[in-house]
């Protein structure tokens, strides 16, 4: 079986399972408990908490929340920092952001959406058009999840703040951290990230954001992650993520090498009159979108599955949506019958060039067999 | 003082001398739908009793009663010794605590010292002497204390009527084939007609890769469902997937539809004739879509050479289907949104009002028994 949908989720780490195991037989203890040993786990989660910043932004100038998942994370920072007045954010955000967005549209809130260029990202004019002096918070998403556009967040957070200074910027990096060499700079003052993207598992996620920052919690209660979220931390997430942290960061260049030319390979052996590149230059190299003109994504999906190739149709998250086409797919400017054959091979460092070239024979075989009989 | 389930029956009792053949299957039902409970169900004359349950159940054995047709109503009773002060502890025990009521008894039991009305004013008497916020209105009482004394020494007390589903037990009008899409409607169809007696077996057809597991295991849940209704049923699954890519490929694209449909009836009457199954239903609603147009339904119906349809939606709205799928639990999955094997080729304009002439024009470029036979081979039974 040939895995190409990393961007929805990783195989876990099994030697950072293996390490946290002690959390789960051993070290179970509520780190909020007083006794030494609840004190001792509380202390190994303020050296995750360290760590996991320490790969991204200076921890003296960053501090962290952990919550249950990247789409809590998005949720925290949108209900946590926007106010009054208006949101701006982008057309191709990630449903946990764009879902938000709608409930403060609900709630009174003005929400604008910045225009996206062809690639996924966004247009920065467009973006920073939007921002006024009543714009209490900017979402941009760093790597788009359905396209892999890099977006420049560094330089769209300096250029929102040079226009409202008091203008929270956030970002959901779930699909950047572990896999774009980046440092948060001061301008960001939220950063969105998941553990089971980068070999975590599922059901653990944090907010990394600006020390001193302050944000309304959403979740109350015990008071944990300084009165922000609430409840027993997952221990054993966190420190599965932390590991798997600094396992993908201890050769996060070379990784990003190695999907570079697994991406190249890739789309040089996809036959390019069965299939529309949608993903850009500015792109992942863990990502990689294409359209099969006239064919719907997830014929060829099942397809694929049946020849043992694991691929997505965009955002496995959208899956549980009606809507037939993907809206940041639309909002790139593609049409809607290109919209319904798109295709996300998303990679990781472990695979390999032979899985690369046999996952392309199986897709151009596909495709190329569904466009004779849909013809 | 122990807690039973009085179960009267419906149209049962209007049945001659057939009537023992419904009762016996009634009861069967009633057997299979209280299955895992710990009961014992006994039959009184034109009534059954359900008895020897942990209290604590009530509610799950209601709920569970409440899905077996031929039921007309059902009330939870006290049962005591037929002893005064023990029916009249029952009676306390069942009365409320304010408003206004009566006492209707029954007594079966001709030996016991008082008849019906004595029992009534006697009960009804120490009642408003016991409690002070309770008066009599024999007219439109609140609410209405029963008592029924038995021949077997006990007597039976309750104050409620829970509606039963009605209809005749399933099994007693033969076996149909239902044909279940995934949608809001065809659930709603078998229901209605296995509230006649009918037991259903079901029938979905599918198109992956152009669909997917989700929308196959949904119908599944739907069939699910039903089957809580049918004591059971049986699912065939067949693939259409290459009928479609044959009809895009060869006919018209605006009569994808409705040859699909002369398709599916086609399969479903062969499967229907195999398992014994007596008619076929179907969720078709007049003038809903497309395909269900009098022409649709012209076209669809002549391809059905043996069995009739059954249509028990044709007259209903669609707000009226949906508070009906409701009702039986079907909505909140009918609504899930997977797409069933309908939509994958749907063109954009089908045709409404098809011609015969067309469509066995249209028809006439496919090799029908070869497809349908290449169908059947894909045949998946799913007992639920």
């Amino acid at each position: 079986m040939i895995y190409f949908d990393n961007a929805a989720t990783t195989k876990p780490n099994v030697e950072c399972l293996k390490k946290a195991e002690k959390y789960l037989y051993n070290d179970y203890f509520n780190p909020s408990a007083l006794y030494t040993e609840g004190y001792s786990v509380q202390l190994d989660l303020r050296e995750a908490r360290k760590n996991i910043i320490k790969n991204i932004a200076d921890s003296e100038r960053f501090d962290l929340l952990f919550t249950s998942c990247g789409t809590e994370a998005d949720n925290t920072a949108i209900f946590g920092g926007a106010k009054r007045g208006n949101v701006v954010t982008t057309a191709g955000e990630h449903s946990a952001v764009y879902a938000c967005m709608n409930e403060l549209k609900q709630r009174g809130t003005e929400v604008r959406l910045a225009a996206l260029n062809a690639d996924g990202s966004v247009n920065a004019d467009s973006l920073l058009n939007l921002v006024d002096e009543k714009t209490s918070l900017v979402s941009v998403i760093h790597v788009s999840n359905e396209t892999g556009a890099v977006n420049d967040i560094a330089r769209l957070a300096a250029a929102v703040k040079k226009k409202n200074k008091y203008t929270l910027f956030h970002s959901d990096g779930v699909q950047a951290y572990g896999k774009i060499p980046f440092r948060l700079t001061c301008d960001i003052d939220m950063y969105s990230v998941s553990a089971h993207k980068i070999g975590g598992i599922k059901g653990c996620g944090a907010l990394i954001k600006r020390k001193n920052l302050i944000i309304k919690p959403f979740i109350f209660g015990g008071g944990q992650e300084n009165g922000l979220r609430s409840g027993t931390e997952n221990v054993f997430g966190i420190k599965v993520f932390e590991y798997a942290a600094e396992a993908r960061y201890a050769h996060i260049a070379d990784d990003f090498k190695k999907a570079e030319a697994l991406r190249a390979l890739l789309k040089s052996k996809l036959d390019k009159s069965l299939f529309t590149e949608i993903s850009g230059e500015n792109c992942s190299p863990y990502i990689l979108t294409v359209g099969a003109d006239g064919l719907r994504g997830e014929t060829i999906l099942h397809e694929a599955n049946d020849n043992g190739l694991i691929i997505g149709t965009g955002s496995a998250c959208a899956s549980n949506e009606k809507k037939r086409y993907s809206r940041t797919i639309l909002a790139c400017g593609v049409g809607e019958k290109l919209a319904d054959g798109i295709l996300r091979l998303s990679l990781c460092a472990d695979n390999t060039d032979d899985e690369v070239l046999r996952a392309a024979e199986i897709l151009n075989r596909i495709v190329k067999n569904r466009k004779e009989i849909m013809a | 003082m122990e807690k039973v389930i009085i179960i009267r029956y419906s149209e049962i009792h209007l049945k001659g001398k057939n009537r023992g053949y419904f009762e016996r299957v009634f009861a069967l039902n009633i057997e299979k739908s209280l299955k895992g409970f710990k009961h014992e169900t006994r039959r009184l004359s034109g009534r059954y009793l359900v008895e020897g349950f942990d209290e604590f159940q009530t509610d799950a054995l209601l709920e569970r009663l409440k899905r077996v047709f031929g039921i007309h109503s059902m009330s939870v009773a006290l049962k005591v010794k037929s002893d005064m002060d023990l029916i009249f502890a029952a009676a306390k025990e069942v009365c409320s605590e304010s408003g206004t009521f009566k006492v209707v008894s029954h007594r079966a039991d001709k030996t016991f010292p008082l008849n019906s009305m004595q029992i009534s004013a006697e009960i009804g008497g120490r009642l408003i002497s016991c409690m002070d916020k309770i008066s009599v209105d024999v007219h439109e009482p609140h609410f209405t204390i029963n008592i029924d004394v038995r021949e077997n020494g006990t007597s039976l007390v309750f104050n409620e009527f829970f509606k039963g589903a009605g209809g005749m037990p399933v099994g007693t009008s033969g076996k149909g084939l239902l044909l279940i899409s995934g949608g809001i409607d065809s659930p709603v169809a078998g229901h209605m007609i296995a509230k006649r007696g009918m037991n259903i077996d079901c029938i979905h057809f599918h198109s992956y890769p152009y669909t997917n597991m989700q929308a196959r295991d949904k119908v599944i849940e739907l069939a699910r469902v039903l089957s809580k209704y049918t004591c059971g049923t049986r699912l065939n699954i067949i693939s259409v997937t290459h009928i479609q890519e044959e009809i895009h490929k060869k006919c018209n694209g605006e009569y994808m539809v409705t040859l699909l449909r002369r398709f599916m009836m086609r399969i479903a009457e062969k499967c229907a004739l195999k398992s014994g199954a007596q008619c076929l239903i179907t969720g078709e609603s007049l003038g809903q879509v497309a395909s269900q147009t009098v022409e649709g339904i012209t076209s669809s119906n002549s391809v059905i050479k043996k069995l009739p349809v059954l249509r028990p939606l044709c007259g209903f709205d669609k707000d009226e289907i949906i508070e009906r799928s409701r009702a039986i639990g079907a909505y909140d999955i009918s609504v899930q949104p997977y797409e069933d094997c309908c939509t994958v080729f749907l063109p954009k304009h089908p045709v409404i009002k098809p011609t015969m002439e067309n469509i066995l024009s249209e028809e006439g470029k496919l090799d029908v028994e070869g497809l349908i036979d290449e169908a059947m081979q894909s045949l998946e039974v799913i007992t639920l």
